[in-house]
């Protein structure tokens, strides 16, 4: 009965996007404003339709109705309620459903917030979002359908995969990629609506922006968290190890990444529109490649959890989605034609083309280094991977460059600047990099690279704080009284630009932080007998002894250490081994100790009897990317918030001097 | 129309898809063994209950199919009676089985319960799965009669899997 129903639902979204989508493209080339209307309520439809689907599904889960081949599959008896409730996303089917929901919710909530604007465009773009549903919701109806009824329904299921019960930022991560992922089909289908109006006017780069950023700010924040469960989780000490799908969920963040600022420059100049455009689609071209890679089963992967059918599905979509990308483009990018020129490259628009052009060489380096191994495979028939040495050889480089553009770009002005000027803007933060580089020295940095990132991290942490701050200094120079200036300088009429430089500052926390807790980390191996205990980085860990402790999921081994510090007590840490029963390998949870500077990491190689072998790892800095990279997302946000509370005062415009002045 | 945006996007679309599509269908799971082609790597081990040693040198002339797997391991339960069939119909082959990680006892029960018709090799401490280089059980080596490795099979084998690559080892 669920399932029946479920699959009702689904076969109706099917109709109503595929309708809804000849609709809204027919609403586009004629015009008609009776047409948007009935697309937007086909779009509201569809949300409608998938949200009923889920809701469905969920009922089956939590009702353990084995009878539904999906929850067959991943549901049990055995495991709490909150694993019940995320085995929506635990397998390809409930995830591609859960995919199905996001699109849905993102395009009605998209065409309701422009309900009333924009209508040259929306029309379009309805029609593409709803296509891309179209497809969706015809791989929920067929290869990938979670509604199939099972003939002889068994008592209980194996549960989800064991990985994604083993710690709680699975239930975070998976739905933060997927808003992040599914998120840049809404900037596509507006990028898709300009091509086929063949103008993007000055109005429409506003819901562009926005459209894209909210998916970037997900998509930041969904791979942080993949990174920190693989450090929290997987025992190896690392959260980052260029694993295909790692770089999948990287690829499109590094071309939306590109795409905001080319938007910025789109907007000021009146320049880049086509290079915007390609960089918005690509972005979303790499999600739907990321999806093939997760789920074709092509690339040997930790996340490749199942070999399925749908492989070839996503790739017929991809290539269709490619092709009407590519044809689009060629066929009107000339249409989009620039209003303004660049004047000078030593300039701020000549800094953000160089970024742009790093982060593309960074796009195809990891897309390559990725790709590779199916390219050999291809041409020579052999196996061959490219593991971290290609992508840390390549990237490393590229990415301090981008450290150094972070901190001059930001300090350049717009337009021609003279030598004088340049001078003055270019060597004060020189003097905060030395400070920096020599303390991290004294510190006893002396890797190359880790160096030459403190440097340009002192160097762009000084620019990014001196611009983040600019015009409340200019409001105080002018005789403002400083809680005003603060909220309007800042939050209000420079809201945007204040958040775009709090990212900044995330992401040099970010590069600094991984460049110290990469070249900085030291690690020990020892076997501990009970009672034993070992030095290492400061900390002395005794093994007290092993526990085990058995849930009706899990069977856990713990291992319990006492820390102690200068012979005083610090902490007790419990690594522990988790045997499910679906899985035959136990997978191992480390136990970390998390203060300012550093992680102390104790992570369990093996157990037996009396002896444990450990391995300890001392990571300085690593907290910091995670707290780092939420900084970026809280940055994102602030330059989101929509100007629904726009301010019509008329202040008389300072005349500025400065290098940079605020985007009302 | 701005044909080198064109001519360059359908270039970049073309070799996007080749690629992805010429890896369609091939599991990434299976790594070729670098052992392939080359001569088995030698051993002699004690039999399961038997006690008797055998020694892989003393079966060139005839081809081996060597099958590593434990009783922890799920799939061998699944592979089993395809290999003890395939052992019965197939006298000119000698079937050998190598348990690694595991303990006589429990083997004599696995095969007490579920039959056998060849010989079962304790490898004690693992090294002859080293020396073969076993990722995981079950893995099957096909040796062909003069001692060659021909072929490597990783997971639970079907009797057709069995057969095509025995054939490489009859060739």
């Amino acid at each position: 009965m669920t399932a029946t129903l479920g699959r009702f639902l689904i076969l109706a979204s099917v109709l109503v996007s595929t309708g809804g989508a000849f609709i809204a493209f027919g609403a586009g080339a004629k015009r008609s404003p009776e047409g948007l209307r009935w697309s937007q309520r086909f779009a509201y439809a569809y949300a409608a339709l998938m949200l009923l689907a889920t809701v469905v599904m969920e009922y089956a889960l939590i009702t353990h109705d084995f009878s539904v081949q999906y929850v067959a599959h991943v549901g049990s008896t055995q495991v709490p309620l909150w694993v019940t409730i995320v085995s929506l996303w635990s397998s390809l089917e409930g995830s591609i459903l859960f995919w199905g929901l996001i699109l849905g919710i993102y395009i009605a909530g998209t065409t309701w917030v422009n309900r009333n604007d924009h209508q040259e465009y929306m029309p379009f773009a309805i029609g593409t979002w709803l296509a891309c549903g179209a497809f969706f919701s015809f791989l929920i109806a067929g290869p990938a359908n979670p509604f199939l009824t099972v003939a002889t329904p068994p008592l209980d299921g194996p549960g989800p995969n064991p990985l994604l019960q083993n710690h709680l930022l699975m239930i975070i991560h998976p739905p933060m990629l997927y808003l992040g992922y599914v998120g840049m089909t809404i900037p596509f289908g507006f990028a898709a609506a300009a091509l086929l109006r063949g103008r993007l006017g000055q109005s429409f780069l506003r819901p562009l922006r926005a459209s894209l950023l909210l998916p970037w700010i997900f998509l930041t924040i969904a791979i942080m968290l993949g990174g920190w469960w693989a450090y929290e989780v997987l025992g190896w000490g690392g959260y980052w190890a260029w694993d295909p799908v790692e770089n999948a969920s990287l690829l499109p963040w590094l071309t939306a990444t590109a795409a905001l600022h080319s938007a910025i420059v789109m907007e000021r100049r009146g320049v880049l529109k086509g290079w915007t455009v390609t960089l918005i689609q690509a972005s979303f071209l790499l999600t739907i490649l990321g999806t093939f890679m997760t789920r074709s089963g092509v690339f040997n992967s930790v996340h490749s959890f199942t070999q399925s059918a749908i492989g070839p599905t996503i790739l017929v979509f991809l290539a269709a989605v490619l092709l009407f990308s590519v044809v689009l483009l060629a066929l009107r990018i000339d249409s989009l034609e620039a209003e303004g020129k660049l004047e000078s490259a030593v300039s701020r628009e000549g800094m953000f083309l160089v970024n742009n052009l790093f982060f593309v060489v960074l796009t195809f380096t990891v897309l390559i280094g990725t790709c590779f191994p199916l390219i050999v495979e291809a041409i020579k028939g052999k196996q061959m991977s490219v593991g971290r040495p290609y992508f840390d050889a390549m990237v490393v480089p590229v990415g301090t460059a981008l450290l150094f553009l972070l901190g001059v770009g930001p300090a350049l002005p717009w337009g021609k600047a003279s030598k004088k000027e340049m001078q003055r803007a270019l060597l004060p933060p020189l003097i905060t990099g030395a400070v920096v580089l020599i303390v991290g020295y004294i510190l006893g940095v002396r890797n190359g690279w880790t160096l030459l990132t403190l440097l340009f991290g002192g160097y762009a942490a000084h620019v990014t704080f001196a611009q983040m701050w600019l015009p409340l200094r200019q409001r105080l120079k002018r005789g403002d009284s400083f809680a005003p200036a603060l909220i309007d300088a800042q939050l209000r009429r420079g809201r945007r630009r204040f958040g775009g430089y709090v990212v900044h500052a995330g992401a040099v926390i970010v590069f600094v932080a991984i460049a110290v807790s990469s070249t900085m980390r030291t690690q020990e191996e020892v076997t501990l007998t009970r009672g034993q205990s070992t030095t290492f980085a400061g900390y002395t860990a005794t093994f007290l002894g092993t526990e085990e402790r058995t849930e009706p999921h899990r069977q856990s081994t713990i291992a319990r250490f006492s820390i102690t510090k200068d012979g005083k007590p610090v902490t007790t840490m419990e690594p522990r081994m988790n045997q499910y029963a679906a899985m035959r390998e136990p997978v191992g949870t480390p136990a970390v100790h998390s203060t300012i500077t550093r992680d102390y990491y104790i992570s369990i190689m093996n157990l037996q009897g009396d002896q444990a072998g450990v391995l300890i790892i001392n990571m300085p800095m690593v907290g910091w990317i995670w707290g780092a990279v939420l900084l970026m997302g809280l940055g994102g946000l602030i330059a989101l918030i929509p100007a629904g509370r726009r301010t019509y005062v008329i202040v008389p415009e300072p005349v500025s001097t400065a290098p940079d002045e605020v985007i009302a | 129309m701005n044909r080198t945006v064109l001519v360059v996007g359908l270039i970049i679309v073309a070799t996007i898809v080749v690629v992805l599509f010429a890896g369609l269908g091939k599991d990434p799971q299976r790594i070729d063994s670098p052992l392939v082609g080359k001569p088995a790597p030698p051993f002699a081990l004690k039999a399961v209950g038997t006690g008797e040693t055998i020694d892989l040198e003393a079966l060139r002339g005839k081809p081996v199919i060597l099958n590593f797997w434990a009783t922890w391991c799920g799939p061998c339960y699944e592979e089993h009676p395809t290999l003890v069939a395939n052992a019965r119909n197939l006298p000119n082959v000698q079937f050998i089985g190598v348990v690694f990680n595991d303990e006589e006892p429990k083997i004599m029960r696995f095969l007490a319960e579920r039959g056998t018709a060849y010989p079962t090799l304790l490898d004690a401490n693992g090294k002859t799965a080293i020396a073969y280089g076993v990722g995981g059980v079950p893995e099957t080596y096909f040796i062909n009669p003069a001692g060659t490795i021909v072929a490597k099979f990783a997971g639970p084998l079907s009797t057709e899997e069995l057969q095509a690559n025995l054939a490489k080892a009859l060739r």
